[in-house]
């Protein structure tokens, strides 16, 4: 990685004022650098330190929503150059919050992560119907269906949300992740889930993992 | 044979006690639930006097003051006696609907916040709302915000407030502990003004951040000032509700608590230290095992729930920390709530190990939840009682 790009990723992951760092994305634009080479190898990996630090527990949520909107304002710094330089699509996911369920923080940062890592994210918000996410499934064709719940009462409603997938037949090759401070890894287990996430930066390795190419 | 008050405080300062007190928190409802799976409701009702049902009239009338099912199962509220000093929003925000769908209403709330919740849900409010907007964004609000906390308001104590009267109910008080209860830094930050902002300031406006801990400090410490002073250590624990971690660990790094809320705290405590009250509980969900060392040296002596799914285990803390911290709860609720061998096992595991090993009292890890039979609870009751006594 060239010294321009490298001290983008410097930048964010050690949480640098937003001025700061749009300085040093500007600088990379100015030295030539496409806005392709400036998103995946400098901010893109920025923030992927910034996932391995919280894994580390050397950050926490608050390094990890300032990270998420420092990235979120150099992209919108870089918008302009991007029209003919499109980004790489890391893979496809398909969102949200399970019917009985409103709450919706985990997955937000989750969606803010996922997004700013180069994934076509799919929200369809909370308090979603199970047939909802088939229609959504069979429209968007994701390889990660994300389903989040923090309530306990809505678990079983995961459990519904996948025999709806598998009734219309388009569980096939989709991997299902579950998250939200309700579900334990056992859990998703139990009712068949392809792999439960205890926080957002496990949930978006887990898609790394899943889509890697 | 000690009252439930002294064998409280015996565990608290970390002495044998000569029978564990046992402490949990029924969510309303839970006890909807149990009353009609069978609990009888003239075994747990409370029906007191009251004038006027609200003060509208002179005569003393009977009404409905809640349910206290605790002493049938032979357990303690959590919440024991409790000092209502208002650290809220005065004059309050008029709560009223906002909006209305199909599957959801929009109210705003006492304290300013918009909040969603579910009506389409067999609970309520087990559902918890979901915060959508609140009342502080940034420094103009949070300086509209201050001008409703205002610790001189005479609004902020019972009315029925004087010192002698309360000092001797503190006195006698012998069925639980007599608390006193508040926000923490963090718990009023992320109610005020939400959780990815409030947690987001502290990179952005970290002055805004130092302004509104700092303001919060000086008005909780006005605002019981009196009851502090007046009551002291009949005042047997102050509880500080912050909620402010998840299961990755806590939402504020240790960096930023110490530099943002630990001189804060220390000043807190030390305040009630001087005043003779050296006991207090910090109720926070999530794995808080990464801030646990500044925890202590905050003045904080004790922990609730220390909930399990998220990693927290009340036999490392206390190998771990020692008499730094007593420690209530623990109990993994949802094994609880299965019974049978799944109960027997989450008692079994901890229970024995922790009574041994003193400052310890067992409860579920939160609230017990709607998912909790009757029928369990009592055989998870007729399981711990047996245990209790030394």
């Amino acid at each position: 990685m060239t010294d321009a790009l490298e001290n983008i990723a410097i930048s964010i992951s050690t949480l640098d004022s937003s001025d700061h760092a749009k300085a040093v994305v500007t600088d990379a634009l100015s030295q030539g650098f496409s806005p392709t080479e400036i998103a995946e190898k400098g901010i893109r990996r920025g923030l992927q330190i910034v996932g391995e630090k919280y894994e580390a527990s050397e950050y926490f949520l608050s390094e990890l929503l300032y990270a998420g909107s420092l990235v979120s304002d150099l992209f919108e710094l870089l918008k302009p150059s991007m029209k003919n330089n499109q980004l790489e699509r890391k893979g496809v996911i398909v969102l949200g919050t399970v019917r009985g369920d409103i709450h919706d923080l985990g997955k937000n940062i989750f969606k803010m992560l996922a997004d700013s890592s180069g994934f076509e994210v799919h929200d369809l918000g909370v308090d979603v119907e199970p047939t909802a996410f088939v229609d959504q499934v069979k429209e968007s064709r994701p390889q990660v269906l994300g389903l989040s719940a923090l309530l306990t009462t809505a678990l079983m409603e995961m459990k519904s949300t996948l025999d709806a997938l598998r009734a219309a037949g388009v569980k096939g090759n989709l991997k299902v992740l579950l998250g939200g401070n309700a579900v334990k890894k056992e859990f998703g287990v139990e009712i068949g889930a392809d792999a439960t996430a205890l926080d957002a930066v496990e949930g978006l390795e887990i898609c790394r993992g899943w889509t890697k190419k | 044979m000690s009252t439930l008050r002294e064998r409280f405080n015996a565990v608290i300062h970390l002495r044998k006690p000569d029978v564990l007190p046992w402490l949990e928190n029924v969510y309303d409802e839970t006890l909807v639930e149990w009353l009609q799976q069978g609990l009888p409701p003239e075994r747990v009702t409370v029906i007191d006097w009251e004038m006027g049902r609200g003060g509208t009239s002179l005569a003393n009338m009977t009404t409905i003051k809640g349910f206290n099912p605790y002493p049938l199962f032979g357990c303690q509220s959590l919440y024991g006696s409790l000092l209502q000093v208002d650290i809220g929003p005065i004059p309050r925000f008029k709560q009223r609907l906002l909006k209305e769908t199909d599957r959801h209403l929009e109210f705003i709330t006492e304290t300013g916040a918009i909040a969603r919740r579910s009506k389409t849900g067999k609970y309520a409010w087990y559902n918890m709302p979901m915060f959508v907007e609140f009342p502080t964004k940034d420094r103009e609000t949070w300086h509209k915000y201050r001008e409703r906390l205002n610790p001189e308001d005479p609004r902020r104590y019972p009315k029925d407030w004087d010192s002698e009267a309360y000092i001797k109910s503190f006195e006698s008080y012998q069925d639980g502990n007599t608390m006193m209860r508040f926000n923490g830094f963090y718990g009023f930050g992320a109610e005020i003004m939400g959780i990815p902002t409030f947690n987001l300031m502290f990179y952005k406006d970290p002055e805004l951040i130092h302004d509104m801990i700092e303001y919060w400090e000086y008005f909780t410490v006005e605002t019981i000032r009196s009851a502090v002073e007046t009551l002291q250590d009949r005042i047997d624990v102050v509880y500080l509700w912050e909620d402010f971690a998840d299961r990755h660990g806590p939402c504020i790094s240790p960096k930023l608590f110490k530099e943002f809320f630990l001189p804060h705290y220390k000043r807190v405590t030390g305040f009630l230290a001087k005043n003779k009250i050296d006991r207090v509980l910090m109720d926070s969900d999530g794995n808080i095992n990464p801030i646990l060392d500044l925890v202590a040296e905050s003045g904080i002596n004790g922990l609730w729930p220390l909930e399990v799914n998220s990693g927290m285990n009340a036999i490392e803390v206390r190998k771990k920390y020692g008499d730094k911290f007593f420690l209530i709860g623990n109990l993994d609720k949802s094994e609880l709530a299965k019974g049978g061998q799944s109960m027997k096992k989450e008692v079994d595991s901890k229970v024995p190990v922790l009574k041994e090993l003193g400052g310890y009292i067992p409860g579920a890890d939160h609230v017990i939840p709607v998912e909790m039979t009757l029928e369990r609870f009592k055989e998870y009751a007729e399981y711990i009682k047996p245990m209790l006594a030394y």
